[in-house]
């Protein structure tokens, strides 16, 4: 089949940091392409490129039998490349069809033409087999909603490639599938997709072939039937990975948080109990929207409670702020990092004290020789990539943003931590490093709750599953008992128990 | 490639300079321009002038950098000024208590400001303007519109006296005033969490930061800051003027926006007063119809501010 893209020698730096260093890549017609590379390695950069959003110092791009140049956002999608940015570029006051058609709204005698958007907006949604209405305002959407939006605007657009960054990162299974759903129906259509993933089973459930780019480099392509996973990951990260999934034999001790019947009001959470010990990791499992992290922000004081208590370390407290939920020792590893976690123009070292500013005083007054060490032992404990500690965070590959987020809590050390899709658009090699820091914390005699939509790992890193669905916990597994099927079972609501 | 380091050369001036680069500029053009410019008695006369203006510029910048806004300061500040006045010549006070007591009220304008603005979520803007409106009637009903004259020689110090007969007193309180509040910003937790909730607000909540609390905080400290500006205008005024104050708020705002808020600082806001100070006295020595110097001002802050965006820019131009 005939190539639709292709990328030669291209070469990129930003101040400090030289991103791409003569990368190819060749995109055949109709066929989904995976681009894989550890954190940083320069995906989103050649992305963008190929979009007209960055431009290249050299190399060549051509596009459909023609060499393009120097062509703007605007110019690309005209010639029919459509892409979904690693970041949500929605604008949250308008609604969804709006979005879908910003900057090309259809008109007629210089009016815009609503009625005709919104319903062709609302056919799109029915075409795909989306729930979803055309005229609901952006910012009422969850995370998950809002990526299917931006995958609806790009698919609109009838491009003849699409490039979609990371758009799985905030989907739990069912939402992939019909994603998955979609690129089928692009890909019969002679559509091209360059689907960028950490999420390496994807792979071989979509794409065709495959290239890898480490630390900027061309590290080389294969088809997908003819590599096994281990090799991908080798290829990835220039090391073999042995196990995935780090061992765990620390004692579990006393119970440290305990919920009862917690309740938001709403729908969202209605009456939700568990326990967590001393030393143990504990999952939270669910379909996106299933009250998940709606629990986790009440019992962190970010959302008032409506009903319910909260006991830690067997004392019961009211907990009416985030401040307050820190003061008990608790952390809170958000999952979206640019809205929640990050302070995008300030630098890496500020962001990494801001949970524990008291840690870097001296004599009451910030002391930056303190702030620097700190920050550089989390920038070397974490391997986060960066030219230097005063980088600020926005310029930051999308894993390394994360990595940021999460030096913060490990500073603040806090003795039960809630982490919300933490590996969330994290690399294999890095996931791990995160599973180990996960032990550490445990071993260290921490309380660790974790919120993943990842079902290998929510099975490979927990001790205990709890399962919530519809604002209500449906089962609790012991680690004996789990099974995929079981928790997708919990997860769609076939079976529950009371708890 | 050649020009491309080039570029990215004066963006890092740029970002280090800011609009010190303005003040440098004009300072190189005046001295070719005007032999009178650069002369200490000169340089001393114009730091005099944006004194009043600077002090209650660092309360101003806390406010902007966090995210908030402040019209009332103009009158805040001569309200302050006219209270102590009153306090010192109508019922015979002593001086130091007449000013702590002028400048007490200022802070609990202030945190009322703050407290609308954080707990009945008014917006900034609107707030102020109200306060504005509520203070200037307040200063009317006490001094029934007429200036309190007749301050003693250690109040006039303040704004008329100098050290060592060669330097300014309100510029030394000016100074004083900048280095507490670069300290503040820069070296406490109360700074930084400024930075922060202005930068965004919901994560520094999540982080675990005081929003509401700094928030009050900073208004507060702002009140306190054009108080003290008021105080000192009071004494340079050799009294106290019920009208004194009315630009103050803008001037001070103007400081803030021509020193800067993308990567903002006390430092930058009186790199901010003095550009506006050096410019009017640079149009003044190059004999500017009074008129027209109106105009060139308001053009200073224009670009003043584009520049700001377009070093903003620089700084993130990388991003798609
Ligand atoms: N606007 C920018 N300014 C400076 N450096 C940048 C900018 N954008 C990206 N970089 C740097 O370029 C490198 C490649 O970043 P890129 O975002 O392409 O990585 P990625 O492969 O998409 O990673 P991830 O999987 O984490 O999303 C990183 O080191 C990053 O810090
Ligand atoms: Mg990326």
């Amino acid at each position: 089949m005939e190539n639709i893209l292709k990328l030669t020698q291209i070469n990129k730096s930003f101040p400090g940091v030289k991103a791409l260093s003569d990368v190819n890549l060749t995109v055949k017609k109709g066929e989904v392409h995976a681009l894989v590379g550890e954190n940083g390695a320069g995906k989103s950069t050649l992305m963008k490129i190929i979009s007209g959003a960055y431009k290249k110092d050299s190399g060549t791009v051509w596009f459909d039998g023609k060499e393009i140049e120097n062509t703007t956002p605007k110019q690309s999608e005209m010639m029919g490349i459509s892409i979904i940015y690693q970041e949500l570029n929605l604008i949250e006051r308008i609604s969804v069809a709006e979005n879908v058609f910003i900057g090309r709204y259809p008109m007629k005698h210089g009016m815009v033409q609503w009625k005709k958007m919104y319903q062709d907006a609302q056919k799109l949604f029915d075409e795909y087999e989306l729930k979803m209405d055309a005229h609901s305002l952006v910012r009422s959407l969850t995370m998950a909603q809002k990526q299917m939006v931006e995958i609806i605007k790009a698919v609109s657009i009838n491009a003849k490639i699409i490039i979609m960054d990371e758009p799985t990162s905030s989907l739990s299974g069912k939402e992939t599938e019909s994603l998955f759903r979609i690129i089928r129906k692009l890909k019969s259509r002679g559509v091209a997709v360059v689907f960028i993933t950490h999420r390496l089973d994807e792979i071989f459930e979509i794409c065709d072939h495959m290239t890898v780019l480490r630390d900027g480099h061309y590290v080389g392509e294969r088809d997908i039937k003819d590599i096994t996973k281990d090799e991908m990951i080798t290829m990835m990260i220039g090391r073999e990975l042995t196990q995935q999934y780090p061992e765990r034999t620390n004692p579990i001790g006393e119970v440290t948080l305990a919920v009862k019947n917690i309740t938001d009001g709403s729908s969202r959470v209605k009456n939700v109990s568990f326990e967590v010990h001393k030393g143990e990791v504990l999952g939270f499992y669910g379909l996106v929207g299933a009250g998940r992290t709606e629990t986790m922000r009440m019992i962190f004081g970010v959302d008032p409670l409506a009903g319910g208590e909260i006991f830690i370390n067997g004392e019961k407290h009211v907990i009416r702020s985030p401040r307050d939920a820190i003061h008990f020792g608790m952390g809170f590893v958000t999952e979206n990092r640019r809205d929640e976690g990050l302070f995008l123009r300030s630098s890496v070292r500020v962001n990494t004290v801001m949970v524990a500013l008291r840690k870097i005083l001296k004599k009451g007054f910030i002391n930056y020789r303190i702030e620097a060490d700190v920050a550089k032992k989390y920038v070397d404990m974490l391997h986060t990539a960066t030219p230097s500690i005063d980088q600020k965070t926005m310029f930051l590959s999308g894993g390394n943003q994360q990595k940021v987020v999460l030096s913060k809590w490990l500073f603040s050390d806090s003795d039960i931590i809630i982490f919300d899709e933490p590996t969330r658009g994290i690399d294999v090699g890095a996931r791990r490093e995160i599973y180990e820091i996960i032990n550490a914390l445990v071993a260290d005699g921490k309380t660790v709750v974790m919120i993943s939509s990842d079902m290998e790992e929510i099975m490979g890193v927990s001790d205990r599953i709890l399962v919530m669905y519809e604002g209500t916990i449906a089962g609790e597994i012991q680690k004996e008992d789990f099974s995929q099927d079981l928790i997708t079972k919990y997860a769609v609501g076939e079976r529950s128990v009371r708890v | 490639m050649k020009l491309k380091s080039n570029k990215n050369m004066f963006a890092l001036i740029m970002d280090k300079l800011g609009s010190w680069s303005l003040l440098i500029l004009i300072g190189v053009v005046m001295a070719f321009a005007n032999s009178k410019f650069l002369t200490s008695s000169n340089i001393l006369n114009v730091l005099r002038q944006i004194a009043v203006v600077t002090i209650g510029a660092v309360g101003v910048s806390f406010v902007i950098l966090g995210g908030g806004f402040d019209l009332s300061t103009g009158m805040i500040a001569t309200f302050a000024g006219c209270n102590s006045a009153a306090l010192i010549v109508n019922h015979g006070w002593p001086i130091l208590p007449a000013m702590l007591f002028a400048i007490a009220i200022g802070v609990v304008i202030g945190s009322i400001n703050g407290v609308l603005i954080t707990h009945m979520k008014i917006a900034p803007f609107i707030c102020t303007l109200g306060m504005q409106y509520v203070v200037n009637g307040l200063i009317l009903v006490t001094t029934k519109s007429v200036p309190i004259t007749g301050l003693p020689e250690a109040y006039l110090y303040l704004g008329r006296g100098f050290i060592f007969d060669v330097f300014p007193v309100p510029v030394a309180i000016m100074l004083l005033f900048v280095l507490v509040g670069h300290i503040l910003l820069k070296y406490t937790i109360f700074g930084r969490s400024i930075i922060a909730i202005g930068e965004n607000e919901v994560a520094a909540k999540l982080s675990g930061l005081n929003v509401n609390l700094v928030k009050v905080a900073m208004y507060a400290f702002c009140g306190f800051c054009v108080s003290c500006a008021g105080i000192v205008l009071a004494a340079r005024l050799s009294s106290g003027q019920p009208t004194s104050g009315a630009d103050l708020s803008l001037q001070a705002i103007a400081a803030v926006y021509i020193g800067g808020t993308f990567q903002g600082s006390v430092v930058n806001t009186m790199a901010g007063a003095l550009v506006w100070g050096f410019m009017n006295n640079a149009l003044n020595l190059m004999n500017v119809n009074a008129y027209w110097q109106k105009v060139a001002l308001g053009i200073i802050i224009i670009i003043a501010v584009l520049f700001d965006a377009f070093r903003a820019k620089l700084a993130m131009q990388k991003k798609s």
